[in-house]
């Protein structure tokens, strides 16, 4: 398999995920997407081992490594943040004597929210990844060109 | 000196073209294992492409090696 046929299997698997994150939405099923997120991930690694023209050298190796460690050093910071402040709400004591429901303090942290986050943080560690994956590759070279 | 490609070079040894390009212009510094495959693969020893640059503990292709 050539890469650009593997680009463009990887495209369809996102489409394919994103209609099917919509159909699993509509019925309310979260394992339907979780499922075809598990399948999809598997096509696309069983489909990476089939590239005849995918060269990782060193240098190709030594920009992930980079990009990995620069975005999990800044990543697992912004993490722990929500973190503390997600244990900081499980941790809360109620006061004594108990209040009225009116008066319970705000729910700083709501299930709901919760899950915004988790996706926000996803969307995150993506942009924080592709971001350095870019300064690392032009750093060794990527776009460089000659007078070949 | 040899009339040959980058392109032609790269798959030789087993990397991409742009890896062959950005050592070129010293833009990524091969490791020792690869510094010696391109060594290997014009015949000569790797002083002859390569210095070793004791500042910085590096080394770097010569100039006019390609």
């Amino acid at each position: 398999m050539k890469k650009n046929i593997f680009y463009l299997l990887v495209g369809c698997v996102a489409l394919a995920l994103l209609l099917i994150f919509w159909y699993s939405v509509e019925l309310h099923i979260s394992l339907f997407i979780e499922l075809a997120f598990i399948v999809g991930i598997i096509l696309i690694v069983a489909a990476r081992t089939r590239v005849t023209d995918w060269i990782d050298d060193e240098r190709d190796i030594k920009i992930t490594e980079q990009a990995t460690v620069r975005t999990m050093q800044i990543f697992w910071i912004i993490f722990a943040l929500f973190s503390i402040g997600a244990v900081m709400e499980l941790l809360h004591v109620p006061e004594f004597p108990r209040l009225p429901p009116s008066m319970h303090p705000p729910v700083i942290l709501p299930p709901r929210l919760m899950g915004y986050i988790q996706l926000g943080l996803l969307c995150l560690m993506i942009f924080l990844y592709v971001g350095f994956r870019i300064y690392y590759a032009k750093k060794y070279g990527d776009f460089e060109t000659d007078e070949e | 000196m040899h009339n040959l490609t980058q392109e032609h070079l790269a798959q030789a040894i087993g990397v991409n073209r742009q890896t062959i390009l950005a050592i070129e212009k010293e833009k990524y510094i091969p490791s020792l294992d690869l510094a010696f495959k391109i060594s290997r693969y014009f015949g000569v020893n790797i002083e002859e492409v390569f210095i070793f640059d004791e500042k910085t503990s590096t080394i770097q292709s010569l100039p006019e090696s390609h």
